[in-house]
């Protein structure tokens, strides 16, 4: 059984040159981890590490400047972007409505692909999202930003991808909401098998439903341990003064 | 008209000029230099026009043809710049539209198959497909920009680079066939247009020249729609990479 994810040596350029984050002009490099098993990681680091650029790059939305991905031993050097993409369900962290109702979003993926649409599946995801008295009809555009952020969660869980790559999706969501997206998320991952990682800066919820962590900081992959080790001690010292300061962490994240 | 009464029409630019040195507009050099180009190319391509008909040969017609949708693609080709490739898709939506009037015009007898017809016609088919072309390409890249959140997140369920831009396309055609329709529906109560004009000034009979002016009016219609649905076939590619990533 080849490993669900491998990612080798992976390098990105700054944007612009002379970012403050690095003076090399890379974002990151030699990013190198390995999912062997379908895990939930939670992908921690302060902001401008480059960890939304990571999920781009492994969604094949952008492009890396050096290293090789590989996906249930698919290179994704040349493979179909189509296909991988349907593979790596990636939820940004921006939901985007389509222009149309509730229910055109919620059956984008069978529109696509000419599948059958899954209403079993989307009214039970609603559900459990909490979204179930939403009107079916009405225009997602006119929808508030934390019922985009969950409509936008389960149209991409429509794809049953692989791997789930998420990008701070409960950012703009309540408590409750946030509890219930968190509960979603392991459930399926109990039922569909589906590795993921979490783009978070809630520590908290990085805690309660990751098994692993991966920690960038000084332009690169720093920490790839188990979740209980790294919050009971970081390897690092960046890491562990990154656990120390919340506030500054909620500073950078603003 | 007499080239006397001809060079009187100077006075029409003499007067224009004035009002700007006297408004201070100072938009005398412009002036002067559109009346020589306007003056130049017009009896230019009259005399061509004189010849053409009088060889009455095929070579010359097609060559008149080509030359006018080369100018036309070029000046469309404006309004994307940076694309590359542009132009020449540009010329091929073009020379089918081109193709199918003039296999209509021809193939019903709605026009004669002299030079006389082939050459205005085919010269307010392509003027008008150079317009439509500016406008679908200029309305595209505005909207393709606007709602590039949209096209990610298509591509981003799986979506080929046709389904992910197909609403803007559509948006796009949309936008450059209203000018046409909207036209259409005012033609003769706002504006006698130019050929009609021409014609009846020319001393031909009202009624046959509104004839005409219907061909042309309900011909640019379709020219339109093929213009702009040929572009979009030929042209949404261009806004993705290779590996269907939106380019940058």
């Amino acid at each position: 059984m080849p490993n669900v994810l491998e990612i080798t040596g992976l390098a990105k350029r700054s944007r612009q040159e002379g970012n403050e984050a690095s003076s090399s002009g890379l974002l990151f490099s030699e990013v190198t981890a390995t999912i062997k098993e379908p895990e939930r990681i939670a992908l921690l680091g302060v902001s401008g590490q480059g960890k939304s650029t990571l999920l781009r790059i492994l969604a094949k939305l952008d492009t890396a400047d050096n290293g090789s991905i590989a996906l249930y031993g698919t290179a994704s050097d040349g493979a179909d972007p189509r296909r991988w993409r349907m593979r790596m369900g990636y939820v940004a962290q921006l939901p985007v409505m389509l222009p149309g109702s509730v229910e055109f979003n919620l059956r984008t993926v069978s529109r696509l692909h000419g599948t059958e649409y899954d209403r079993k599946l989307a009214e039970r995801l609603m559900g459990e999202l909490g979204l179930e008295n939403l009107a079916l009809s009405k225009p997602a555009t006119e929808l508030s930003g934390g019922e985009k952020q969950r409509l936008s969660l389960a149209r991409s869980l429509m794809l049953r991808p692989d791997v789930l790559l998420l990008d701070e999706i409960t950012a703009s969501l309540d408590r409750g909401s946030k509890e219930r997206v968190e509960r979603l998320l392991l459930r399926w991952h109990q039922e569909e098998g589906t590795a993921m990682i979490w783009v978070t800066h809630d520590l908290e919820q990085a805690r309660q439903t990751c098994g692993r962590v991966w920690f960038m900081g000084e332009g690169t992959l720093l920490e790839d341990t188990p979740a209980d080790a790294f919050f009971r001690a970081p390897a690092t010292e960046l890491a562990s003064a990154y656990l120390r300061t919340p506030a500054g962490r909620e500073l950078e994240h603003s | 008209m007499t080239y006397t009464a001809l060079s009187f029409t100077l006075l029409f630019v003499i007067a224009t000029i004035l009002v700007s040195v006297w408004q201070k507009l100072g938009l005398e050099r412009d002036i002067a230099l559109g009346t020589i180009r306007a003056a130049v190319q017009l009896l230019a391509v009259g005399y061509v026009l004189q010849f053409v008909f009088e060889a009455d040969h095929p070579a010359f017609l097609v060559l008149i043809i080509a030359c006018m949708i080369g100018v036309a693609s070029w000046n469309a080709g404006k309004r994307g710049r940076g694309m590359p490739g542009i132009v020449w898709r540009i010329a091929m939506a073009l020379t089918a539209t081109e193709a199918v009037l003039m296999s209509l015009f021809l193939g019903l007898h709605m026009i004669k198959a002299t030079p006389q017809y082939i050459i205005p016609l085919s010269g307010m088919t392509i003027g008008s497909g150079m317009i439509v072309a500016g406008l679908f390409i200029g309305h595209l890249k505005r909207e393709a920009e606007t709602v590039r959140g949209e096209i990610e997140t298509l591509l981003s369920l799986g979506a080929t680079a046709k389904q992910a831009i197909h609403d803007c396309l559509k948006r796009a055609v949309k936008f450059s066939m209203i000018p046409t329709i909207d036209g259409m529906k005012t033609v003769g109560l706002v504006q006698l247009p130019g050929m009609m004009t021409g014609m009846i000034v020319a001393g031909a009979d009202p009624v046959e020249a509104v004839r005409y002016q219907i061909l042309i009016v309900f011909s640019f219609t379709c020219s339109a729609a093929l213009m702009s649905m040929l572009l979009s076939a030929l042209i949404y590619r261009l806004w993705f990479t290779a590996d269907l990533r939106i380019r940058e």
